[in-house]
């Protein structure tokens, strides 16, 4: 099985970036690639829980539902832990299911898990 | 390049940006045209911005002309995929042709593959190498 590594550099909704990688993610999970999504710099930001738009100005997908679809579909996200400190944004805010790695194991990870990795 | 088995290697290179505004375009156009004198087997895919790309009669001043790079990787053999959806949004796609059930673009370079999120994993299946431009 192909293992794919997507870093996501970018904070949801303000860029393409986030909806297109994490679309062909789950599309990659349901088809047998096994996909990680890595949340590191301002990427942590899409892991936040609680992401709403009441009056609906944004009018772009939930870049939460999308994650949380993700992982549903068998997906897997890690997001680094040193990007989140440097934000003040703690573990108890992130949407159930994320995992928090330092940024030495996130390195191993690019290094020796991904045959291939995309960076968004 | 050929792998142990005999068989080539496939690089699938992903292009995110559109082009001109910065070098991804450029950047990658050079990568695939050195791969194929490598021997490898070339699979582009352009995704988001980047199907601008494949607009034709593409005129830059100054610039290396990423249309005109794209229809050389073409004839060399690369294969050059668009994402459709990205495609529909930004307007290329202006007729539809119920024979055959697929989308017609007369604004696009003609030998362009217009494919789905689904064409997009087949590649990464296939491929023996990855590389991504333009995410920035």
């Amino acid at each position: 099985m192909k293992s794919v590594i997507m870093e996501l550099t970018h904070p949801p909704f303000g860029r393409e970036n986030t909806y297109a990688a994490l679309f062909v993610g789950s599309a990659s999970v349901s088809l047998g690639v096994k996909v990680t999504v890595v949340l590191a710099g301002e990427g942590v930001y899409v892991g936040l829980k609680g992401q709403v738009d009441p009056q609906g100005n944004i009018d772009l997908p939930s870049t939460e539902q999308q994650v949380r679809d993700f992982m549903e579909l068998g997906g897997r996200v890690v997001v680094e832990e040193q990007s989140l400190s440097s934000r003040g944004i703690f573990s108890a805010e992130l949407i159930e299911g994320l995992e928090v790695l330092d940024s030495k194991n996130v390195t191993d990870l690019l290094l020796d898990k991904g045959d291939q990795i995309m960076v968004f | 390049m050929v792998a142990e088995t005999g068989l080539k290697q496939t690089l699938a290179l992903v292009l995110f940006s559109a082009p001109y505004g910065n070098q991804y375009a450029d950047h990658m156009c050079r990568v695939a045209e050195r791969a194929l004198g490598k021997g490898y087997s070339v699979e582009i895919f352009l995704y988001g911005d980047a199907i601008h790309s494949h607009l034709i009669e593409q005129k830059p001043k100054n610039f290396f002309n990423i249309g005109e790079a794209l229809t050389r990787l073409g004839d060399k053999g690369a294969t050059i995929y668009s994402c459709l959806i990205c495609a529909i949004a930004r307007g290329y796609m202006r007729e539809f042709d119920e024979a055959k059930k697929v989308y017609n673009s007369p604004i696009t370079l003609p030998f362009v593959k217009f494919v789905t999120v689904q064409g997009f994993v087949s590649m990464i299946k296939r491929a023996d190498r990855l590389m991504m431009f333009g995410s920035s």
